[in-house]
């Protein structure tokens, strides 16, 4: 491989490092704010992270607490409810999602060998979209108003009628607040993995890590859309009166439970891979010897990765399914036990061909793969529809869940942390303390739910207050609450121990655990710019190939060991191959992402306390920040006005047709489609299964009209594509012009479809029908607005001289949505214009 | 036969995920073509199994089964000739391909003896 920029010269290594910290540091004090590096804002994820792990682990106790005994009085039921709703909520999306993904963020970067994540600003977006997200989430618990319909929101439970607080609402919007930050993170980490890794990286080559990172975040980014659309039509539901789950005029509350386990179900493997991923990779390092079959792993990965998707109706198998469609959807369930099985082969298998050393990372593994394995099979158990029903809504569910859930998760989480630490920090942990949390954990956490699975059996539901003396559950229910204290002890006794390590842990020696992957090269504490130099890397185990490694890429001997230029630079390398193809240059520190995140702060609570007029100002003030976040692009001068790199290096990305951004877009694109064919599944499903829904006589939507609207943004993806493909050969004349023209064409579909709207004459309120046709209405109004205004933007770009012949990038990027929006428009068009016309009600 | 396996690119890591896209399509065909025959023409509950949507049905996951197996020989085939990063895609896509085929005549076992609407 012709590799760039190798020749082994010898740089002041001092001088490097002080210009990479000028352009790569930190800010301090208020300006602190505004930091994009994805160190910071990792351990930034990950501490708000434990925040919230501790309010829910607090909320847990509570529970425990008021069923310790029969008949307590300790919390009214309406108050356990909050309680209990808001456990499982926090748990699940403010501290599983979060706290691993906020790993993910720290870690990827440094594994793959990079110097930060390829979309900086939307790291910091999405930290601040999760931090007020989750305050205002939780904010409901102390004025008492918190969700109480369970963390699956079932209607019609949490819907208008039976939930008239406030507390429906704060899960809602809060939820969907937070979901922004973790499709954000999802885009990103796939980008970055795919397009990122250091020279010589071939895809068969990255850390395993990457691999189940990769994944989770394509999961991410295909299963979370579902549940976003599903909390739309439920706010709207609950805010306006458009009547999507109730059965009177025409909708179904089943469709909220398809929404939720569509993203419910693939959300629990979102939670398992990555701490997966955590223990394929501390269980070679602690065996002393390579993976044993890592083909066979990401065979495994990619399994999960899809059947999780085919299993959601497994939550619903007591709601009235015909049986066949039951049993499709329980032998999908038995089938992920066979990608699950094969890792838990493969670490065995590594386990046994290795010498493993016991050190306090491993106990938690250990204890990882002894739970997780229970819970599997009980998972098996509950895969089983006769089965089903006959715990169904049991705490044995609770006692499988925890056992997925905190084996699957929080010990593999733990074992990371622990084995991380000394990246973090530069110290080691104890292994004293750090011993005796691990054994009151694990001991704590048996006894709290294995009990909880005899519980079940005899029949106490879940989600009950309490249960009446001679029942039979009393003293199950006891020893279940005095286990989860010491559980509570155990916990406390490892956060304790990584709090002393700060000051009292021995400093640890360079690579402490001898591990093979790249983020040990760095210096611990790591630095902001991670690497001084970007090594070639063709082996799955550098730093055991090349002990030296480390050395010489602190003292810049591999690529881009430059700084001159005041750019923050890595390579931008080849999805397969590794090859690298051109130098991304990232974006500095920004204040736009916390004004975008607070101005949609701003709009969620006017939601809230139903301002609406106040949420329309602030829905356009944050759309202006984040125009103005990407007016600064390019060639704009605080990017890169200079294109000049070294002799034999590759242009810059802005300077290029294919950069991160044009993946970005196509990633984003995913997640839109993903929710765009969640509305159309929700169209179909209410016309073909919602008892009382009804189709109008006389189809409301003209059909001509938006034919001609979907003629027009046709013409403009034409127009879009040509000035493309022009770019693409160095051509710009008129260029400006047709923006102007593809925006005018773009402005005509707006005009046209929102005429058609205007003449439907819907009465959203009224019928489901015409509620949905609204929705999907908006959604291409939406769609084609912001392609109007994004191609005026290019066009504006192209008089500053940002973009052109020579920066072609952006209006490639723009090209994509063109495309996205045509194709949508026109299934929208047959959805709601054509296909009833043919089929009638 | 030769020229079909080259012009199929199984050295490409796309194939990776082919075999479970078709296993996911295949799935949403039959859940979703069962849900919409039940709904508006279910066969009588007294004709058990033995129906022509079952037949159906049957019908796609056989076809569909047997394209899995057919990609996953032609990928195992590729495999063979190549060494390093082609032939671990390839590999690995071999195996996907003959875990979706499994997995189709898995969950669609039932199809022989269970009655569609019930
Ligand atoms: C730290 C120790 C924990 C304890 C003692 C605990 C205890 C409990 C109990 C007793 C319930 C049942 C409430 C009921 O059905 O009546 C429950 C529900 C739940 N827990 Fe935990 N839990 C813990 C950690 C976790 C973790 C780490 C997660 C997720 C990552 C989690 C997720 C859930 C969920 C989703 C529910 C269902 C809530 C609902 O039905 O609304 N828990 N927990
Ligand atoms: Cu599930």
């Amino acid at each position: 491989m012709k590799s760039v920029n190798q020749e082994a010269i010898e740089h002041d290594p001092q001088q490097l490092h002080e210009d990479l910290h000028t352009i790569w540091g930190n800010p301090k004090g208020l300006r602190s704010l505004t930091i994009v590096n994805h160190t910071t804002l990792g351990l930034r994820f990950m501490v708000t992270g434990m925040v919230f792990f501790l309010i829910g682990g607090i909320l847990a106790m509570l529970v425990r607490t008021q069923l310790a005994m029969p008949d307590q009085n300790f919390m009214s039921p309406d108050i356990y409810n909050q309680v209990t709703t808001m456990h499982g909520t926090v748990m699940m999306f403010l501290f599983a999602i979060p706290m691993l993904e906020g790993l993910a963020i720290y870690l990827i970067p440094k594994m793959i060998g990079a110097r930060d994540l390829v979309c900086p600003r939307l790291t910091s977006l999405g930290y601040f979209c999760y931090l007020f997200g989750g305050i205002i989430l939780t904010s409901s618990l102390i004025i008492e108003m918190a969700p109480s319909s369970g963390w699956f929101m079932y209607t019609p439970l949490s819907s208008k009628e039976f939930a008239p607080d406030l507390g429906s609402d704060f899960w809602l919007l809060g939820i969907t607040f937070v979901e922004i930050s973790a499709v954000s993170a999802g885009v990103e980490l796939v980008v970055s993995i795919l397009r990122t890794r250091t020279q010589g990286m071939a895809l068969h080559k990255m850390p395993l890590f990457a691999w189940y990172i990769l994944a989770m975040a394509l999961m991410i980014v295909v299963g979370f859309p579902p549940l976003i659309l599903g909390s739309v039509l439920l706010e709207l539901e609950r805010a306006v009166g458009m009547p999507f789950f109730q059965i009177a005029g025409g909708g179904d509350p089943l469709l909220w439970q398809h929404l939720f386990w569509l993203f419910g179900h693939p959300e629990v493997y979102i939670i398992f891979l990555p701490a997966a991923g955590i223990v394929s990779t501390l269980i070679p390092v602690f065996a002393g010897r390579p993976i044993v079959g890592y083909g066979w792993v990401v065979a495994a990965i990619a399994i999960m990765g899809f059947i999780s998707f085919g299993l959601w109706v497994h939550h619903m198998f007591t709601v009235g399914i015909p049986q066949l469609a039951q049993a499709f959807f329980s032998a999908a369930s038995m089938l992920v036990a066979v990608p699950t099985a094969i890792q838990v082969f493969v670490w065995l298998a590594t386990l046994w061909l290795g010498k493993p050393k016991m050190k306090l990372p491993m106990l938690w593994v250990m204890g990882f793969l002894i739970i997780f394995v229970c819970g599997g099979l009980t998972g098996v158990m509950l895969a089983l529809v006769p089965f089903n029903w006959q715990v169904h809504d049991t705490h044995f569910v609770v006692a499988h869940m925890h056992y997925v859930l905190v084996g699957g998760m929080f010990f593999p989480l733990i074992a990371g942390l622990y084995y991380w630490l000394p990246l973090f920090s530069g110290r080691m942990p104890s292994e004293n303390l750090g011993r005796w949390g691990f054994w009151l954990t694990f001991l704590g956490f048996n006894g709290t739910f294995l009990i909880m699975h005899w519980t079940g059996l005899l029949g106490m539901p879940r989600r009950v207050y309490t249960y009446e003396a001679g029942s039979g559950w009393e003293i199950y229910n006891l020893l279940s609450s005095v286990s989860s204290f010491v559980l509570s002890a155990g916990i406390a006794m490892v956060l304790l121990d990584i709090a002393l390590h700060f000051r009292f842990g021995k400093p640890a020696k360079h690579n402490p655990w001898n591990a093979d992957t790249l983020e040990w090269a760095n210096t611990m504490p790591p630095s902001a710019y991670n690497f001084v130099s970007l090594p070639t890397v063709e082996t799955r185990h550098p730093l055991w190939d090349d002990p030296n490694l480390p050395h010489t890429m602190a003292k810049g001997m591999h690529g881009l060991a430059v700084a001159s230029h005041g750019r923050r630079e890595m390579w931008g390398t080849d999805p397969i191959t590794g090859k690298v193809r051109e130098i991304i240059h990232l974006p500095g520190n920004s204040w736009w992402p916390l004004f975008a995140a607070a101005a949609l702060a701003v709009v969620c609570i006017s939601l809230l306390t139903r301002v609406y007029a106040l949420a329309g100002i602030f829905v356009v003030i944050a759309g202006v920040f984040l125009l103005r976040w990407s007016w600064e692009n390019g060639a704009h001068p605080n990017a890169a006005p200079d294109a000049g790199v070294k002799p034999g290096d590759p242009p810059l990305h802005s300077r290029t047709m294919d950069g991160p951004g044009l993946w970005a877009m196509a990633v984003f694109l995913i997640a839109n489609g993903s929710f765009f064919l969640s509305y159309l599944f929700g169209w179909f499903y209410l016309w073909t299964v919602s008892p009382e829904w009804q189709m109008p006589d006389i189809p409301p939507l003209s059909l001509l009209i938006m034919s001609i609207a979907g003629g027009a943004v046709l013409a403009g993806c034409v127009v879009i594509e040509k000035l493309v493909r022009g770019l693409r050969q160095q051509r710009d004349a008129g260029l400006r012009a047709s923006f102007y023209l593809a925006a005018a064409l773009g402005a005509l579909q707006v005009g046209l479809a929102g005429w058609a709207l205007w003449r439907a004459d819907l009465s959203p309120t009224q019928t489901t029908h015409d509620a949905v046709m609204l929705v999907g209405l908006v959604y291409a109004l939406f769609h084609g607005g912001l392609a109007v205004i994004l191609t005026v933007l290019q066009g504006m770009r192209v008089g500053y001289g940002y973009v052109g012949a020579h920066a072609p990038f952006e209006p490639a990027v723009v090209a994509l949505l063109w495309r996205y929006n045509v194709v949508t428009f026109w299934l929208l068009v047959g959805a709601l214009a054509i296909l009833p016309r043919m089929i009638g009600g | 036969m030769v020229m079909v396996l080259t012009r199929l690119h199984f050295t490409h890591p796309i194939h990776l995920i082919i075999g479970l896209t078709l296993w996911s399509l295949w799935f949403v065909a039959v859940y979703s073509g069962l849900s919409v025959a039940c709904a508006v023409a279910p066969p009588p509950p007294e004709a058990g199994a033995l129906t022509g949507l079952n037949a159906a049905l049957g019908g796609v996951s056989f076809i569909t089964a047997l394209g899995l197996v057919a990609l996953s020989w032609g990928s195992c085939q590729v495999a063979k000739q190549h060494e390093g990063r082609q032939r671990f895609h390839a590999t690995v896509s071999a195996w996907l391909y003959l875990f979706s085929a499994f997995g189709v005549v898995f969950a669609g076992m039932p199809i022989i003896s269970v009655p569609p609407c019930l």
